[in-house]
């Protein structure tokens, strides 16, 4: 251990950054969660690496290219059907990914698709306890329709529209005044509180939070009017068939090796699998293991897994309804035979979930909560407990991926317990509209509080997010916006608060652990699993690298010559 | 003729106001907020609020059925819920594009039926004769996805003679773009084989039975030319009826063919559309598939009074 | 001058014939053959999972396992049984298409009477309806309403029952109509008999003939478009065995090399419609005789 290096280091670090420092030297975190934090608050390179270097003895061995690329050439990829394919409003993965292509971030997605980087920011540091942050912005980027450069007056004009559009990540972060051009390169984000994990939220972690430009209409589809300062350009959509990309000479990273992209839509992940086995594409976007089965065995194939926080979350109504009783949850909970699930639906690519919503891939997550695991007698003692020893209801799903095999095996694992469900799986956009959030139907607007409606049972899918902040912030806050369960928790929503204020691992873990433990003992919603995401590419082309999040980045991409 | 063709023309007509009265009534039993579902849960209120005016699903009844009667007759359906775009030219080239597998399939079928149907009736209770319409009764009972399965199972995957998806590369030639669709257009073929064979057959049947050619044969004066002619102008008159009434349960067998080969044709836009509660693009679907099908039943009782006319000047 | 005489003749001559028809099919190697297949069905829908070697539900082993001796049929992408849950798949179809059937047939014969009967305006109007019916394909029809009211087995019950009753009226009409003609008829309306009695006890026994032919059609209809619905996802819902449902679920593993999950599904509803057909056209042969 280098000390004068490391004092360095020290002597110039803010509170959070010595936190951080800290922890890595005294083994408390790996390098790598180490190097994550660490850009994510803003430590610049030069001081990173002398961290690193201080604290081993061999430098990190350079990563060599696969082939040698070739140059030009098409990609077709097979992607799910998008639903929206506007920037602010977008809503699934398939929008997400096309949307990507020509918009882009202030913290973009890393090479290896584990953490974020720097994209239309160059820089972000905060202020001593974090509720301010300034960021840095790319010079050189230019928006590919007119070529007009690319300035902060575009991101105070996009944070506006984000707030006025209530995005999930950003609501209650910041608001219409919280964002600040200080000159053409640089922002001044002024938070409504502090937040250590601030970049994140404006990072390719939050879909909607695309750079657009200045004079941007909210509510303009990506192919309505194609712009954008990233790589590739909009040259046609067709939402039946699909949509094809070329090359944006003018983008700051610089030529990308290949000269277009052709996306293919489909409505289900069957026939992508069938048309890239066929020949027809050359890699899909994402796809399930039970779809997939060929795929993770196939020689021919560069099978991109992302150990993520993808997850599904039973609600179950805790205010009306069979489930009001803590013990039922519980005694629900208890019924899941969760390792049989991995292995049936994902052949063991997942992570056990323990029915809170931090998941294991977080360097805060606390372990020291017991895994619940199978136990059908406990589950017939907690229901006769709670006076009902047989509980007769309906679970809701919507058809995505493995979610109607998962309520399969959920009706027939709860059966023993005591539990008679019937299914009822519909197609994704009415069971958003119908059994998750419902709008009142007399008014037709939005219920007060948020997803008063709700089915008392339901199974939802969450994307993967880099912090929790999203899933605790709107699944289960009191009146959050995506609370279907109508969980009020006075004692979460502290923990909460406190998750949120926490400078550092230490006190971050700490959070956790309370937060873990409350969610584990109330059952508001059961979350059986954390899957790995999984995206496939035919080995004829290489530097594809992907987020969890539907977004593949193909500007880097060649084909193996 | 003109007289007859115009009765023909207004009784389609009314049918087809019928059917989108039918349609209407049918999509405004739908109990759903439309701007909800088309900006999802998180929109804010205004925005939902400011769609539903736009779309006028807060207006009376008799005001949104006017529209939809205005809208079949501009045959301008508005825009899709989901994408927003302009439905017509979606449905258009959706049609097209079944319209070619279903051309493809008739082509495929419709000689080899005649010609078995002819040779079914000529040689009548004979073995080839019940082959024939044990092939057609069997095959014609069973759904086209479940032939289609069966198709790709053993031509496509154990056989590996055909592609098992039928989405032919952008710049396919014709016999490339044959050999993508042959399976689907097959699957639909072998079902559609026993309606038009067996009516083929009854018709050639009827016309041997008849007096007149029992007549000319006793006397020996008809060639096997004249039997030819005659049978078949007669034999075909309930062939191009079912022909007609077949294009309609076409476009209905054809959503499981799409499905199966994953063709992006009507019935996959349709079942989208259904899955979306997309409810311009079905009910634009809908009413255009009925036209299609108004069309065929003319075009088959014109051709069929060309042929016969008797019918003609039949009156109802 | 019509007596009672007449009439009585007539009637024991088409019970003797009926008889006789009887016989003939029982005679034919078509009616046996579907007889015994839709009876195998029949049977397996009621004896259920007691029978069944697996449990079709709950039974989970390694998923898409190829048929073998442990499993006939190899299991499906969840490890269930393929032969147990074909076996009750059998259930669903025949129950839900049996009941559109008689749905359809019950309210075609009586539209189908009205029509053949009255004539006149009232045959008219209701024919053009009927035709606007018949103009378009059920499925589509059927798709549209099911995504309205939402799907349940009542819904398609409903739907498919409603769809075929046109085209059995229409059957049912052209039967009445040259019934209608026949001098019992005559001989009822002479003696002051009112048109619903004339319908009810003259007319409608001796039309029971097309109309049990036509049943037997649209039974084999209901089973393909219900199988038809569900496979395209607005019918029967899981985690029902359902066939046309087990096809739609597994068929896109076909290209992995995984057929069987597909295939035997498939087969079972192509035996079922086959058969009916077969009885359906022995029962035509037989009355047109």
């Amino acid at each position: 251990m280098d000390y004068s290096r490391l004092d360095r280091v020290r002597r110039s670090a803010t509170p959070m950054e010595l936190d951080l420092v800290e922890n890595f030297a005294q083994g408390k975190i790996t390098r790598r969660q180490f190097i994550n934090r660490a850009t994510v608050i803003g430590l610049s390179l030069p001081a990173i690496g002398a961290v690193i270097a201080a604290c081993s003895s061999t430098p990190p061995a350079a990563s060599a290219p696969a082939g040698s690329p070739a140059a030009g050439g098409s990609i077709k990829v097979a992607t799910q059907r998008p639903v929206s394919i506007d920037p602010v409003g977008m809503q699934d993965l398939s929008g997400y990914g096309m949307v990507s292509q020509s918009f882009e971030y202030l913290c973009t997605l890393n090479k290896e698709g584990s953490d974020i980087d720097k994209g239309l920011a160059t820089e972000w540091t905060p202020n001593a306890d974090g509720s301010v942050w300034t960021f840095k912005l790319r010079e050189g980027a230019t928006w590919m329709k007119d070529g007009s450069p690319f300035t902060a007056d575009d991101v105070v004009a996009t944070m506006g529209r984000l707030v006025a559009a209530g995005n999930a990540g950003l609501k209650g972060v910041i608001d219409d005044k919280s964002t600040k051009a200080l000159d053409a390169s640089n922002v001044e984000f002024t938070l409504l509180s502090p937040n250590g994990n601030f970049p994140y939220l404006v990072s390719v972690f939050n879909p909607q939070s695309v750079i657009t430009p200045k004079a941007y209409e909210t509510g303009t589809t990506l192919d309505a009017d194609p712009n954008g300062t990233g790589a590739w350009k909009m040259d046609s959509y067709n939402p039946s068939t699909g949509a094809v990309f070329s090359r944006n000479a003018t983008w700051w990273g610089g030529t990308t090796p290949l000269d277009s992209l052709e996306f293919l839509f489909f409505d289900a992940v069957g026939p992508q699998v069938t048309a890239y086995q066929g020949g027809q594409v050359d890699c899909i976007v994402q796809f399930d293991v039970l779809s997939g089965e060929g795929l993770l065995t196939d020689a021919n194939t560069n099978v991109i897994a992302t150990r993520a926080s993808t997850h599904r979350q039973i609600w179950m109504r805790v205010d009306k309804g069979q489930f009001v009783k803590k013990e039922v949850r519980q005694a629900f909970a208890l019924s899941l035979d969760r390792p049989k699930m991995i292995d049936q639906l994902f052949k063991g690519r997942a992570d056990l979930g323990n029915d809170h919503v931090i998941a294991p891939i977080y360097p805060y997550f606390d372990d020291s909560v017991p895994q619940r695991t199978r136990d059908i007698e406990k589950a017939k003692s907690l229901l006769a407990a709670a006076g009902a020893p047989t509980i007769s209801a309906t679970l809701h799903a919507g058809q995505l991926l493995e979610i109607p095999d998962l309520a399969q095996l959920v009706q027939s694992q709860v059966a023993e317990a005591g539990f008679n469900l019937t299914l009822a799986v519909e197609a994704l956009d009415p069971f958003y509209a119908n059994a998750w959030c419902p709008s009142d139907p007399t008014t037709k607007k939005a219920t007060n509080p948020p997803c008063v409606l709700a089915a008392e049972l339901g199974i939802v899918d969450y994307g993967h997010r880099a912090t929790p902040d999203v899933y605790l912030n709107a699944a289960l806050k009191t009146d959050g916006d995506w609370n279907s369960s109508q969980y009020r928790s006075p004692e979460f929503d502290s923990a909460f608060g406190d998750f949120q204020k926490a400078i550092g691992v230490d006190a971050q873990k700490a959070a956790c652990k309370t937060i873990e433990t409350i969610l584990n003992e109330d059952v508001a919603v059961a979350l059986p699993y954390w899957y790995n995401y999984l995206a496939g590419s035919s080995k004829k082309f290489q530097g594809i690298y992907s987020s969890a999040l539907g977004q593949m980045f193909l500007s880097a991409a060649s084909q193996v010559a | 003729m003109t007289r007859w063709l115009l009765r023909r023309l207004v009784l389609s007509l009314i049918t087809l106001w019928l059917l989108a009265t039918l349609v209407f009534i049918i999509t405004n039993i739908l109990p759903n907020d439309v701007a909800r579902t088309i900006l999802g849960p998180f929109a804010p209120q205004e925005s939902v609020d400011a769609l539903n005016e736009r779309l006028g699903t807060n207006d009376p009844l008799p005001v949104q059925y006017l529209r939809a009667m205005r809208s079949l007759i501009t045959l301008d359906f508005g825009n899709s819920f989901q994408s927003g775009k302009p439905v017509m030219p979606l449905i258009i080239a959706a049609i097209g594009r079944s319209g070619l597998l279903a051309a493809f399939a008739l082509a495929l079928t419709i000689p080899i039926a005649i010609f078995a149907g002819l040779y079914a009736g000529r040689h009548r209770d004979q073995k080839s004769d019940r082959a024939i319409v044990l092939f057609g009764l069997t095959f014609s009972s069973i759904p086209e996805f479940v032939i289609g399965t069966f198709l790709v199972v053993v031509v496509g995957v154990q056989l590996h003679l055909l592609p098992v998806l039928a989405t032919p590369p952008s710049n396919a030639g014709p016999l490339d773009l044959a050999r993508f669709l042959l399976m689907p257009a097959l699957a639909m073929a072998i079902v559609y084989f026993g309606y038009i064979a067996r009516m083929t057959r009854a018709g050639t049947i009827d016309v041997l039975e008849s007096d007149y050619i029992r007549t000319a044969t006793m006397k020996g004066i008809t060639t096997s030319q004249t039997i030819r002619r005659h049978v078949l102008r007669n034999a075909l008159v309930p062939t191009v009826a079912v022909i007609g009434v077949q294009i309609g349960y076409l476009f209905g067998g054809i959503i499981g063919v799409e499905k199966i080969f994953n063709y992006n044709g009507m019935g996959q836009m349709m079942l989208f559309a259904a899955q979306r509660k997309d409810i311009p693009v079905l009910t634009a679907g809908v009413i255009v598939i009925g036209i299609v099908y108004m069309l065929a039943t003319l075009t088959a009782d014109l051709i069929i009074a060309w042929m016969n006319p008797r019918v003609r000047l039949e009156t109802h | 001058m019509a007596t009672l005489a007449p009439t009585v003749d007539i009637r024991s001559e088409r019970a003797q014939a009926r008889r006789e028809s009887r016989a003939v099919l029982f005679r034919k190697p078509g009616f046996i053959i579907g007889l015994v297949v839709l009876g195998m069905w029949a049977f397996l829908a009621i004896a259920g999972e007691a029978i069944t070697p697996y449990d079709p539900f709950n039974d989970f082993a390694k998923g898409h396992q190829p048929p073998s001796a442990e499993h006939l049929l190899g299991t499906d992408r969840l490890g269930r049984d393929v032969l147990s849950r074909v076996m009750v798949g059998a259930r669903d179809v025949l129950i839900v298409a049996p009941l559109a059937a008689i749905l359809g047939v019950t309210a075609g014969s009586f539209l189908g009477l009205i029509m053949g009967y009255y004539r006149g305006i009232v045959d008219d109007l209701v024919s053009r309806v009927v035709e606007a019916f018949l103009s378009l394909p059920v499925i589509l029809v059927a798709l549209l309403t099911l995504v309205v009211l939402g799907t349940s087995t009542l819904v398609v019950v409903l739907v498919v029952g409603i769809l075929f009753t046109p085209i059995v009226a229409r059957t049912v009409r052209a039967a009445v109509q040259s019934e209608r003609q026949l001098d019992y008829v005559t001989a009822a309306k002479l003696r002051g008999e009112s048109g619903l009695f004339i319908m009810a006890r003259e007319i409608f026994p001796n039309v029971l003939g097309p109309i049990v032919v036509e049943l037997t059609v649209r039974f084999g209809f209901a089973i393909f478009t219900v199988a038809t619905l569900s496979f395209l996802g607005v019918g029967i819902q899981p985690p029902s065995p359902d066939w046309g449902l087990s096809v739609s679920e597994e068929y896109s593993n076909m290209i992995s090399g995984k057929w069987w999950p597909t295939f035997f599904p498939a087969l079972a509803i192509a035996s079922c419609i086959v058969a009916i057909n077969l009885i359906a056209d022995a029962l035509q042969s037989v009355a047109s005789e």
